[in-house]
C-alpha cells in the first residue's frame, strides 16, 4: 500500500483519500459549471449575431424589392407593379425595426443613425417618384430618377448593411470557433475529472478491501491462537489432573504399604511382651506343674522365635519399601541428558543385559532393523526397555516358546516403540493397576516387588512420553512407548512430582 | 462351638501379609474360637478356593463360610474379590468382613455398597487391633451363617 510507504496508518490514509476525493469533486463541479455557462454565453452571442444579420439582410432585400417595384411602375405605370413596391417598403420597415432592436455592437449602432436617415431619404425619393407617376407627372419622376440620388442612396445603404452583415458573419465564425473550444474544454475537464474520481474510488476500494482482508486474516489468526491456547490449557489441565490423581494414589499406596509391616512390628512386639510376662510368671512360681512347664517351653521355643522372625522380616520389608520409594523419588530429581540416541542401540543394549535369562528360557527376540533415532535420555530409555523386556521374559506362557518382537512407528514428530510378547497376558481389569507402585497382577509365581512398571511409567512421563498396554490374557501383551522425537529441553523437572 | 450345626463355619482369611494372618489367627484363637481357618495369601488362590476350578462357585455350595478379606492384595484389588463374591449365587449370602489398613471414606462406602457386612480398619495400635479381632471372634461364636445353596 503506498500510504504505508508514507508512514500513514489505515485511518489516516483513508481520511486523506476522502478529503482529496472531495476536493477533486468540488473542483470538477466548479470548472464544469464555469465552462458550461461560458459555452452557453457563446451560443447566445452567436444566436444574437445571426438575428442581427437576418434583420440586415431583410432590410436590404426589402429595399431591393421596393426599388424594383418602383422601377416597374415608373416604366409601365401599371398598378400591379405597386404591389411589390409596397411589400418591399413594409419589409424595409420591419427589417429596420428588427435591426434597431437587436443591434448590440457599438460599431453597428453608430452606423444605425446614418442607415436610418438614408433609408428615410431613399423611401421618400421612391414615394415622390411613385407620387409623380400617379399624378401623371411622368417626366418629373424620370427627372428625379435621373438625378441619381436614389442610386447614391442605394449604394450607400448596400455598403452600410453589408458592413453589418460582414461583421456579424465574422463574429458568428469567431463565436463558433470559441464555442467548439469551450465545448472541447468542458469535455476534457469532465473526462479527466471522471477518470480521477474513478481512480480515487479504485484506490479507496483497494485500501478498504486490503484492510478488510488483513482484518479478517488477523481475526482468523487470533481465533486460531485462542483455540490453540484453549487446547493447550485443556491438555495441561488434563495432565495436571492425572498427575494429581497419581500423587494421591501414590500417597495412598505408600501409606498403606508402609503401615502393613508396621502393624506386624507393633503386633509381634506386643506378643513378645505378653510372652515374656507369661515366662516371668512361670519362673516366679515355686511349684510348677508339668503343664505349665510345657506351656513355658512352647512359648520360649515356638512363639518367641516366630514373633522375632516376623518383626525382622517386617523391618526388612519396610526398609525395602522405603528404599524403593527413595529410588523412585531420586529418579524424579535426576537431570536428564538430551542426546541423539539410536533406538536400535538402546534396544540392543537392554536385550544384551538380559542375555542370560533370555538364553535360559530359550526366548526368541526379534528387533526391527529400521528403528529410528530420537533426541532423549539414553539411560532412561535403556531402563524402560529393559524393564519391559525383563517382564516379557519372566512371565512366559507355560508350554509355549517365548517370542518378543520390538518395532517402532514414526509419525508427526513422535515415535511409537512397541514391545510385543506371546506370554501369559494381563487380564483387562488388571491393565490399569500394573503401572501402580507395589502392585502385581496374575499368578504370583515369579519373584518381584511391584516396582518395575511403576518405574517405567514414571520414567516415560519424565522424558515427555506415555506408556500404554494392550493385552489378551493367555495370548500375549504389547507395551507401546510413545516418545517425542525430540525431548523438550526442560523435560523431567515438570513431571518430577 | 457351633456344635449343633451339622456344617460348622469355616473362616476364610484372604490376607497376603503372613504376619497379619498370624496375628489375626492368634487373636481369634484367644477369643476361644476353634473353627477351621483357611489362610489364603493372594487373590488368584482365593478365587481358586471360593469358585473352584470351573469358576462357577458350585464348589462352595453347602459350605458355611465367613470371609475375612484384605483389600490390598498384591495381584488384584480386594474390591474385585468382594464384587465376585457378592454377585455369585452360591457365595452372595456368606458374610464378608473387610480388613484393611486404610480408612478412606470412599473405599468404606464402596465396600458396603458392594455388600460387605463389616468393615474393620487395621489400627497401628496393636491393642486395639487385638481387641477388634477378639471381638470379631466373639461375634463369630454367636453368629448364624447360612449354608450356601
Amino acid at each position: 500500500m503506498p500510504a504505508r510507504a508514507l508512514g500513514l496508518n489505515y485511518a489516516q490514509s483513508t481520511l486523506l483519500l476522502v478529503v482529496a476525493g472531495a476536493v477533486m469533486l468540488f473542483l470538477l463541479v466548479v470548472s464544469s459549471f464555469k465552462l458550461s455557462s461560458e459555452t452557453s454565453a457563446r451560443a447566445d452571442e452567436i444566436a444574437q449575431e445571426r438575428l442581427v444579420r437576418i434583420a440586415a439582410r431583410q432590410t436590404q432585400i426589402g429595399l431591393l424589392n421596393a426599388e424594383s417595384g418602383q422601377r416597374g411602375y415608373l416604366v409601365t405605370g401599371e398598378e400591379p407593379y405597386l404591389e411589390p413596391y409596397y411589400t418591399g417598403v413594409d419589409e424595409v420597415r420591419r427589417g429596420l425595426s428588427d435591426l434597431e432592436q437587436r443591434i448590440v455592437n457599438a460599431e453597428d449602432r453608430a452606423r444605425m443613425d446614418s442607415i436610418k436617415s438614408v433609408i428615410e431619404a431613399k423611401l421618400r425619393e421612391m414615394d415622390t417618384t411613385v407620387g409623380f407617376v400617379k399624378s401623371g407627372m411622368r417626366d418629373e419622376a424620370t427627372e428625379t430618377v435621373r438625378s441619381d440620388r436614389g442610386l447614391t442612396y442605394m449604394t450607400e445603404l448596400r455598403t452600410q448593411l453589408e458592413a453589418i452583415t460582414g461583421r456579424a458573419d465574422t463574429a458568428i465564425g469567431q463565436g463558433l470557433t470559441d464555442l467548439a473550444t469551450s465545448a472541447r474544454r468542458l469535455s476534457i475537464t469532465t473526462t479527466l475529472g471522471s477518470m480521477l474520481l474513478i481512480g480515487f474510488t479504485a484506490v479507496a476500494f483497494y485500501i478498504v478491501a486490503n484492510n478488510t482482508g488483513q482484518l479478517l486474516a488477523a481475526r482468523q489468526s487470533l481465533e486460531d491462537l485462542t483455540n490453540e491456547l484453549e487446547e493447550r490449557v485443556k491438555d495441561r489441565t488434563l495432565a495436571l489432573t492425572q498427575a494429581n490423581d497419581e500423587i494421591q494414589r501414590f500417597a495412598y499406596i505408600v501409606s498403606h504399604d508402609l503401615r502393613a509391616p508396621l502393624v506386624n512390628i507393633m503386633g509381634f512386639t506386643s506378643e513378645l511382651e505378653s510372652a515374656s510376662g507369661q515366662l516371668v510368671t512361670y519362673f516366679r512360681s515355686d511349684q510348677s506343674l508339668e503343664a505349665e512347664r510345657k506351656a513355658a517351653a512352647e512359648i520360649a521355643t515356638a512363639d518367641i522365635p516366630e514373633s522375632i522372625k516376623f518383626i525382622r522380616s517386617s523391618s526388612t520389608k519396610m526398609d525395602g519399601l522405603i528404599g524403593a520409594i527413595l529410588k523412585l523419588s531420586r529418579e524424579g530429581r535426576r537431570e536428564f541428558k538430551r542426546d541423539r540416541v539410536q533406538l536400535t542401540e538402546v534396544v540392543a543394549a537392554s536385550v544384551a543385559s538380559l542375555q542370560h535369562q533370555i538364553e535360559e528360557h530359550g526366548v526368541d527376540v526379534d528387533i526391527a532393523l529400521d528403528l529410528p533415532s530420537v533426541v532423549s535420555d539414553r539411560l532412561a530409555l535403556e531402563q524402560i526397555v529393559g524393564n519391559i523386556v525383563d517382564n516379557a521374559v519372566k512371565y512366559l506362557m507355560p508350554g509355549r516358546p517365548g517370542r518378543i518382537a520390538i518395532a517402532a512407528e514414526e509419525s508427526g514428530g513422535r515415535v511409537k516403540l512397541s514391545i510385543t510378547d506371546n506370554g501369559r497376558g494381563i487380564d483387562d481389569h488388571d491393565q490399569a493397576r500394573i503401572f501402580e507402585l507395589f502392585r502385581r497382577a496374575g499368578k504370583l509365581d515369579r519373584p518381584g516387588d511391584g516396582i518395575g512398571l511403576a518405574h517405567v511409567r514414571s520414567l516415560v512421563r519424565m522424558i515427555g512420553g506415555d506408556v500404554t498396554v494392550r493385552s489378551q490374557a493367555g495370548e500375549g501383551t504389547t507395551f507401546f512407548i510413545d516418545l517425542p522425537k525430540k525431548m523438550a529441553i526442560h523435560a523431567g523437572k515438570e513431571q518430577a512430582a | 462351638m457351633n456344635c449343633t450345626n451339622a456344617n460348622p463355619v469355616t473362616i476364610v482369611m484372604i490376607e497376603d501379609d503372613e504376619g497379619h494372618a498370624r496375628l489375626i489367627e492368634r487373636n481369634i484363637r484367644r477369643a476361644g474360637v476353634t473353627n477351621d481357618i483357611v489362610a489364603i495369601a493372594s487373590g488368584n488362590e482365593a478365587f481358586e478356593y471360593l469358585l473352584g476350578e470351573d469358576k462357577t462357585g458350585a464348589v462352595s455350595a453347602k459350605r458355611a463360610l465367613l470371609i475375612l478379606l484384605d483389600l490390598n492384595l498384591p495381584d488384584m484389588s480386594g474390591v474385585d474379590i468382594l464384587q465376585k463374591i457378592k454377585t455369585n449365587p452360591h457365595l452372595k449370602r456368606s458374610p464378608v468382613v473387610v480388613l484393611t489398613t486404610t480408612d478412606d471414606e470412599r473405599e468404606i462406602q464402596r465396600c458396603y455398597d458392594l455388600g460387605a457386612n463389616v468393615y474393620i480398619t487395621k489400627p497401628v495400635n496393636y491393642e486395639s487391633f487385638a481387641n477388634a479381632i477378639r471381638q470379631l471372634g466373639l461375634f463369630v461364636a454367636v453368629m448364624q451363617v447360612p449354608v450356601a445353596e
